[in-house]
């Protein structure tokens, strides 16, 4: 018998709408994107079980380096004192206890004279501190 | 001088623009934003420490339990234990289902106390569902 030969078909993939496609994708990434804030400051973090993963988005961030230096968003401050006054100006006391999480970092090696002063400058200014660490099984 | 009458017709171009290379350049912005986005979520625990109250009175404190850190070693109501008798401890609390002044903990530490051993603590009473109290011994 005798077969038909199959004609071929002409194979274009259609690519007028990547375009669009790839624009809906920018816009996604454009809303979900968090440029990082941090700016890089040299510690070790402590490690413990306990550690999840922070839900809310902290509106300061406090870092202390090895040096017992203290950085807020990045920028270094005198004392604790000026932890305070600086989260004060942040933390109205309209905000809602989601909007009150302050990020802190602290290298794992300072002693208590260094990272409890911080603590209790956080507390002061009414915020909740969300003190970073790593997940230690 | 007279003005040219006869000027030449302007010819009428296609007004299409070219858009081509749309899609290319739109590929790079993806690329750029997928690079520069931290999907990382940080990874810590959340402590709300009290704040404002001040009181000198020991009385007021008697019944609420203080952990002691002196250096690396813990005392739960000044007895030594090791961190998980203190978890078992906190456990025996229940801490999440206490109410008010029953959830706070105090936290005391020396000055030989490192933030890591002060964080495994930390940590600890925040996620049993502790309010973390500091204790600040004055000189």
């Amino acid at each position: 018998m005798a077969r038909k030969k199959k004609e071929r078909r002409k194979s274009e993939v259609p690519i007028a709408s990547m375009g669009d496609i790839a624009f809906l994708l920018i816009i996604f990434f454009l809303l979900l994107s968090e440029f990082n804030k941090d700016k890089p400051v040299e510690l070790v973090l402590p490690t413990s079980a306990s550690v999840e993963k922070n839900k809310e988005k902290p509106i300061a961030r406090v870092d202390i380096d090895e040096n017992g230096i203290i950085y807020v968003d990045g920028n270094e401050v005198s004392d604790s004192q000026a932890v305070t006054d600086l989260l004060l100006v942040k933390l109205d006391k309209t905000l809602s206890d989601k909007q009150r999480h302050v990020q802190l970092k602290c290298h794992m090696a300072l002693g208590k004279g260094q990272f409890e002063p911080v603590l209790q400058a956080i507390a002061e200014a009414g915020g909740i501190i969300d003190a970073v660490g790593e997940k230690n099984e | 001088m007279g003005r040219r009458r006869d000027r030449k017709k302007k010819k009428h171009r296609d007004g299409e623009i070219p858009v081509g290379s749309f899609s290319d350049i739109a590929f790079l912005l993806i690329v750029y934003f997928l690079v520069a986005t931290t999907l990382v979520k940080v990874k810590g625990v959340s402590v709300d420490m009290p704040s404002g109250e001040e009181s000198s009175n020991a009385s007021d404190n008697d019944k609420t339990p203080t952990v002691m850190m002196k250096g690396a070693e813990i005392y739960f109501k000044d007895k030594p234990i090791t961190f998980d008798e203190l978890m078992v401890r906190l456990d025996a609390l229940n801490l999440k289902e206490a109410e008010g002044q029953e959830k706070v903990i105090m936290l005391e530490s020396t000055d030989e106390t490192s933030y890591q051993d002060y964080y495994k603590v930390m940590a600890a009473i925040s996620k049993k569902g502790g309010v973390i109290a500091l204790v600040e011994v004055e000189e």
